[in-house]
């Protein structure tokens, strides 16, 4: 049902003027009941921050006080891809479909939201189901994939300086179907909200590959919801260098026996720079497999955060094997690391583990690198590449020397 | 909904808990209530407060202390404050809202809370330690008979214990106190202690564990009723294990009792508390404050062996144990360092910690929290580094069977100037049976790039293989779980003075009857 | 070449610093090889770490010069670009960054700092194998990450295919020698002596007379308690094995 027009107000009690700047958008457009409910669900809590629990240390409601367009159109390029890649681009108001697919590929486009399931848990992402599309394009672009797609699917997020850029597609992968899914997500709005509805099907295969770039001025949240059914496989891999705030969000759930999950990142944060990724994995089915790897590198003024939860059901759950680790360096004085790794269980026949440490390189290993010539700024990049080298190994799409190959750059433009 | 409330204090408004399916939980297997040995009731007559709480409460507590009026100013500002805050709901605990109006916030046996004589000590009470299995000869001295405290010192050579025990609201002796003061070392009830050193009270009471804190710790500023005050003095390595035995006996009635130890310069106190209740059928609370203070190179060492009544198979009755626990390293080098052992309790909540101020010091936590039939325990540490050099060590273990839940939170936090500070987590789960659930929920938070943190954790269950292997030499089936079970906790077991240790085993191996087959 | 004055040094915080070197002298003319033996905790180590530059050791008095450079007042990797090498008594592992990729870096890094050119890629490669030949290193071994999952003679035949490699032109070797059988010592040796020549130094730092079999020293230093306490031909190597360090240090005394 939606709300009338004026019902709404009162679910945003103090609202800051860029909650109203968001209603008021919600408003303008055509609304619509699921559109609606998405709204409402963001709108319980507003902008997430820092007094909700699951966003205590990335708090959007301070980090963007009202909404504007930035001076960044974007920031770098779009991962280069191999070759016959199809591309899909949403910029700001507007969306850039292909021409042509290659087999196996179908491509829809729907002009009302679907609804949007588990929208309460994930505010940032139920708000780019309430205002993603909004007449001027489709409300949700849906790829559906039907074999084995030899090429890569690349979608480009890019803001063009906008006030907002917000994004819905949706990847259904048929049974036995493959796809390797590559985004850039380059920033260039004030606020960027990307939702990405992922169903793997019976033994169908997605790998996802992932960058994310942006600056002081932006806020971005990157939202996956994947659901994976017997014997499906997932493969994440995302490189993130941050923004004012920036969460790449990831909740999976294993709902068919055998699915597989890997989950793995890296971030890159300078001065000012935030990112956080959060993960949620519900083993919502026997004999699931889970591998997660999080790796972060931090300079002074910079934050990373880390939240992985595996939640394993009573019966459902059995034979989980499941494992978390959260790696992270802080580079210099002054940078931060918060991390909250979980483990829910309530099935007896698991084998559930999770490892966090933070620190600084090892100095022996630095005076190792030093006493053969390499120069100190260099030594760290290299021991730096090297410790985060584990979490882009899975990188698909032709993309993984373009990732390393950031990484390196970052590393390498640090002067300490 | 998320809640933040473990980080900020506890003040808190919201949960974290989601998740639990309710429909697939199987019947509950049968708890012995049998297996509680403490679970009988004192019959005698007691004196209580009036029922419910209000101001006019507080002041009978103070009164009935003959307290001066600072105190019951303090008190009444805590009351103040707590009507202004909310129940937390954030840990992975559920139970029936408590009626604060229902439950008798100050109950004392009837003759009196202070006894010069054997004599003068009702029978009763005299008979329910010796059934709990405190020596009578301790008891003997504990009642400050002439040259008992010789008599049971030699009895128990090499190791000896001084004991206060807190019947309900009062604490009704404590033992050792002459050779205690020997040494400079002061040991009593902190109702006494009002009186005898109000200037350390005044000093320490509140210091580490604010008034305003979290509701629980709030609600016991306002209706403390006794505990223990220890203070040992500078240089002194306190001559005995120091310990308190708390016991809750009256119906309908709350525990509140607060603890303060402080530690001085180069002292070094180790310090036991064990707790017991009867097996009664509504949900009783017991909400205790202790704080710890260690100055320059003192070290403190508090274990506690928990084994409040936890309630029946079906989840009636037991204790709410919502306790606030902290230890303040103040000054350099300085240690503190928590055992506990958590078998009871329907609900336990409860977090015990340490705050590294000083250089160099010291802050460890080891647990084993066991739950059974239907407990649920929402336990952990906060290792809050504030100074250089810091080092902190976290060991817990969590052993969930029956339908209960067990989750380990714990915090560590290094801060921007703890230059170099280290801390070493290792949390471990083990599930026994398919009802129960095993929770592991760490926060850490690192702003200094020269500290080295590390966290490990796993959760398992009971190994078939393990088992089988055992139960082929010979051993049946609970003795084989028992023997695994001690194998699984051993690094904390390690920890406790010895005759706790071995208190804590057949704890262990009690709690888990029934648990397997 | 190599000229320590008087050379003291200490670990620790201060309050707490331990003095380890205690006004150690010691000259090494260029196209020499100096021993240096002594007994475990006489500072062979500390004194290796201390002319290398490593963090932890502070220097409180007297100075280290090579070739007219004041070593003290330099980075580690300011003195590794003037061609100062050591090999580690413990080479340290180093995950996920490969030997060749090391080295490589190495060499072009010190190139840099001497204003020389970079090596083309095909010289390199064939000079890694063509060493890692004569040290038994196979290509494959190279690939690896650094000392990762090496044994401890292979570690220690990997110390001297990068000195090798980054010709250095003063060397320090740290016990090189222990924990090798005689076949993998007559390799190394033979490495060290490929790179004996009048332009270069070498101190040698060891426990057994045995390494000075294969690689002959022109000088030996006894120390003992952050000090040369006996400086003799290579028949001191010899006294030693048989008199033991005690004798030596109650003669000297
Ligand atoms: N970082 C350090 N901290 C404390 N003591 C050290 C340190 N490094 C070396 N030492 C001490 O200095 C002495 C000399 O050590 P070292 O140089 O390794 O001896 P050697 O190599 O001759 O066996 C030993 O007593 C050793 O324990
Ligand atoms: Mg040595």
């Amino acid at each position: 049902m939606a709300p009338a027009r004026g019902a709404l107000s009162p679910t945003f009690p103090d609202a800051s003027p860029a909650e109203r700047a968001l209603a008021d958008r919600f408003m303008a457009g055509t609304v619509d009941g699921r559109r609606g409910r998405a709204f409402e669900a963001f709108a319980r809590t507003g902008l997430p921050h820092r007094r909700l629990e699951g966003w205590r240390w990335t708090d959007f409601r301070a980090a963007l006080a009202t909404l504007a367009p930035v001076t960044a159109t974007g920031h770098g390029q779009a991962l280069p891809v191999a070759d016959g890649a199809v591309t899909l681009r949403f910029s700001g108001e507007e969306i850039f479909l292909p021409d042509s697919l290659p087999d196996g590929l179908i491509l829809h486009t729907k002009a009302d939201a679907p609804a949007l399931a588990g929208a309460e848990e994930a505010p940032m992402a139920a708000l780019a189901a309430a205002l993603a599309g909004r007449g001027t394009g489709p409300d949700t672009v849906i790829l559906e994939v039907c074999g084995r797609v030899a090429e890569p699917v690349h979608i480009v997020c890019e803001g063009g300086g906008a006030e907002v850029n917000f994004a819905r597609i949706a990847v259904i992968v048929r049974p036995g179907g493959a796809l390797d899914l590559v985004e850039s997500h380059l920033g260039g709005a004030g606020l960027s909200s990307v939702l990405i509805e992922i169903d793997v099907a019976a033994s169908g295969q997605l790998r996802r590959t992932l960058s994310q770039r942006g600056d002081a001025h932006e806020a971005q949240a990157i939202t996956a919801l994947v659901h994976l059914d017997e014997g499906a496989s997932y493969i994440q891999t995302a490189l993130a260098f941050g923004a004012r705030v920036a969460r790449i969000e990831t909740r999976l759930v294993h709902r068919g026996t055998g699915s597989a999950a890997v989950l793995n990142g890296v971030y890159l944060c300078a001065g000012g720079q935030h990112v956080d990724f959060t993960s949620h994995v519900r083993h919502g089915a026997p004999a699931c497999t889970t591998r997660q790897v999080t790796k972060g590198a931090v300079l002074k003024g910079g934050r990373g955060v880390f939240q992985g939860k595996f939640l394993v059901p009573r019966d459902i759950g059995q034979h989980t094997d499941a494992d978390m680790q959260h790696q992270a360096l802080l580079l210099e004085q002054g940078a931060e690391v918060f991390a909250k790794p979980e483990l829910e269980i309530y099935a007896d026949d698991v084998e559930c583990a999770h490892g966090n440490t933070s620190g600084a390189l090892d100095p022996d290993m630095l005076f190792y690198l030093r006493q053969r010539g390499i120069p100190l700024t260099e030594a760290r990049a290299m021991l730096t590449q090297a410790f985060i080298a584990e979490a882009l190994a899975a990188a698909g799409g032709g993309t993984h020397e373009a990732l390393s190959a950031a990484a390196s750059r970052f590393l390498s433009g640090v002067s300490l | 909904m998320g809640g933040s409330g473990f980080l900020q204090g506890f003040a808190m408004d919201s949960r974290v808990k989601d998740g639990i399916d309710q429909e697939t939980v199987a019947a509950a297997r049968a708890l012995e209530s049998e297996n509680y040995r403490a679970g009988f009731s004192t019959d005698i007559e007691t004196e209580y407060a009036p029922k419910g709480l209000d101001e006019s409460t507080v002041r009978f507590i103070s009164a009935k202390k003959d307290e001066p009026d600072w105190l019951l100013d303090w008190r009444l500002k805590a009351y103040q404050r707590w009507l202004t805050m909310t129940e937390p709901d954030w840990a992975m605990v559920e139970y029936d809202p408590i009626n604060y109006q229902d439950i008798y916030f100050y109950a004392a046996p009837k003759a009196g809370a202070k006894y010069e004589s054997l004599d003068d000590v009702p029978r009763e009470i005299l008979e329910t330690y010796e059934k709990l299995g405190i020596p009578l000869r301790e008891a003997e001295v504990l009642l400050g008979v002439e040259g008992a405290a010789e008599t049971a010192a030699a009895a128990r050579e090499p190791r000896r214990i001084a004991v206060d025990a807190v019947f309900d609201s009062v604490s009704v002796a404590t033992t050792f106190r002459a050779e205690l003061e020997k040494a400079g070392v002061i040991f009593m009830s902190i109702s006494e202690a009002v009186h005898q050193h109000p200037d350390l009270i005044k000093a320490y009471l509140g210091s580490v564990v604010p008034q305003s804190d979290n509701y629980f710790a709030t609600l016991n500023s306002a209706v403390f009723s006794d505990g223990t005050f220890v203070y040992i003095p500078p240089g002194v390595r306190c001559p005995m294990e120091l310990s308190t035995y708390f016991r809750m006996n009256a119906e309908n009635t709350g525990q509140f009792e607060r603890t303060l130890i402080i530690a001085d310069k180069g002292a070094y106190v180790s310090y036991l508390e064990g707790c017991t209740a009867p097996m009664r059928d509504e949900n009783q609370l017991h909400a205790a404050v202790v704080e710890l203070v260690a100055l320059d190179d003192a070290e403190i060492k508090y274990s506690t062996v928990q084994n409040w009544w936890p309630g029946d198979e079906t989840g009636k009755g037991g204790i709410y144990n919502f306790v606030t626990k902290r230890g303040d390293c103040r000054g350099p080098r300085s240690k503190i360092s928590w055992t506990q052992v958590e078998t009871g309790s329907a609900v336990t909540w409860k977090y015990p910690s340490c705050i590294l101020r000083g250089d160099d010091s010291v802050g460890e936590f080891y647990s084993i929290a066991v739950t059974n039939g239907r407990q649920m325990a929402d336990t952990g540490t906060k290792m809050i580094h504030l100074g250089k050099r810091t080092r902190s060590r976290i060991i817990s273990k969590g052993i969930s069977a029956g339908r209960s839940d067990n989750t380990y939170r714990g915090l560590v936090s290094i801060n921007g100037k703890a230059a170099q500070a280290r801390n070493f987590t290792q949390c471990d789960s083990l599930l026994i049976g398919g009802d129960c659930g095993a929770h592991t929920v760490p926060y850490v938070e690192n702003r200094r790039a020269d500290a080295q943190l590390e966290h490990e954790a796993t959760t398992t269950k009971l190994s078939e293989d393990q088992l089988f292997y055992v139960r082929q030499r010979g051993l049946g089936e609970e003795d084989a779980v028992a023997l695994l079970v001690n194998g699984f906790v051993r690094e904390v077991l390690q920890e406790l003075p010895m005759e706790f240790a071995v208190e804590a085993q057949s704890l262990l191996k009690v709690s888990l009857e029934g648990s397997v087959g | 070449m190599l000229k320590l004055t008087d050379l003291t040094a200490s670990v620790g915080e201060a309050g707490e610093a331990r003095t380890i070197l205690n006004g150690l002298s010691l000259e090494v003319p260029a196209g020499e090889v100096h021993a240096i033996m002594g007994p475990n905790g006489a500072g062979k180590s500390t004194l290796s770490y201390v002319l290398t530059g490593k963090a932890g050791y502070e220097v409180s008095g007297g100075s280290a010069w090579l070739d007219g450079h004041d070593l003290l007042a330099l980075d580690p990797e300011e003195r590794a670009a003037l061609g100062l090498f050591l090999s580690f008594q413990y080479p340290l592992e180093v995950p996920g960054v490969p030997v060749m990729t090391f080295v490589r870096a190495a060499m072009n890094a010190q190139r840099k700092a001497r204003g020389e050119a970079e090596i083309s890629a095909p010289d390199f490669i064939k000079m890694a194998r063509d060493i890692g030949k004569e040290l038994n290193l196979s290509a494959d071994m190279l690939k690896r990450p650094l000392n990762v999952g090496f044994s401890g003679g292979e570690k220690k035949r990997l110390e001297i295919f990068q000195m090798r490699m980054l010709e250095p032109r003063f060397a320090i070797l740290d016990e090189t020698d222990s924990g090798l059988d005689i076949d993998a010592l007559r390799i190394v040796a033979e490495g060290v002596n490929a790179l004996r020549s009048p332009e270069r130094g070498m101190l040698v730092i060891t426990h057994y007379q045995r390494l000075l079999d294969y690689i002959v020293p022109d000088k030996v230093h006894v120390l003992s308690h952050g000090r040369v306490i006996l400086t003799g031909g290579p028949e001191l190597a010899l006294r030693l094995e048989k008199e033991g360090y005690d004798g030596i240090e109650g003669a000297a005394a």
